[in-house]
């Protein structure tokens, strides 16, 4: 139970969020792009290209959390959120550490390691607090 | 049994991540890239530099040979607006 628990607030915890960043991405993009919009600033150095990109991920930023939200009312029938979650964390954290190791992005420090660290951590609560499969009626 | 093989691969990552070291700036793979498309300009210093078509910020055509005689700093960047 106290499993269950922890599972949907971890689903919680990380749906909301991206909910919300995947949102701001896209009101970003067109707030960066509609006519008389005003070009982002330093904080989001891109052009047309990138804000593109930017707004394509503020959308699967929304479809991923609105499941992980999904998980979080349902945590028994989502099993599989939990694990798409976890393989996602996990790449997501290898290619910050290849992109650290590569040397190319320096000017983050040591940002991008702490961050995968902090993402196969999270992988790892996603396969460890991912509830059991329900018994079924036989 | 693959929760654990998962967990194990999670671990490993993990000691890898704080394990390794980030590639020293000259063996950088993009860095030496940049400088391999300039033909010639690996260990030339002192040596002219080869005839580049460079682009003014107007769009305008630049050639070294116009700047020939007076003195130039070129600096290369790579430009964050992509």
């Amino acid at each position: 139970m106290r499993r269950i628990t922890a599972y949907r607030a971890l689903c919680g915890l990380l749906g909301i969020p991206l909910i919300l960043l995947g949102v701001g991405l896209v009101l970003g993009f067109f707030r960066a792009m509609a006519p008389g919009g005003e070009p982002p600033g330093p904080l989001v150095p891109l052009g047309p290209n990138g804000l593109y990109y930017m707004a394509f991920l503020g959308t699967a930023l929304v479809g991923w959390g609105g499941g992980l939200v999904g998980a979080m009312r349902q945590p028994e029938t989502s099993r599989s959120v939990g694990t798409a979650t976890a393989v996602a964390l996990v790449l997501s954290a290898g290619y910050r550490m290849l992109a650290w190791f590569l040397g190319d992005y320096y000017f983050l420090g040591e940002i991008l390691r702490v961050e995968a660290a902090i993402l196969l951590l999270l992988a790892l609560a996603f396969v460890w607090l991912r509830p059991p499969k329900p018994a079924t009626a036989s | 049994m693959l929760r654990w093989l998962a967990t194990l691969g999670i671990l490993a990552l993990l000691a890898l991540d704080l394990g390794m070291r980030a590639t020293p700036l000259g063996r950088r793979g993009s860095e030496a890239r940049l400088r391999a498309d300039v033909a010639g300009t690996i260990g030339t210093l002192g040596q002219p530099l080869p005839e580049l078509d460079l682009r003014r910020l107007d769009g305008s055509p630049l050639r070294l040979a116009e700047l020939a005689g007076r003195r130039v700093v070129l600096t290369f960047e790579r430009s964050v607006d992509w």
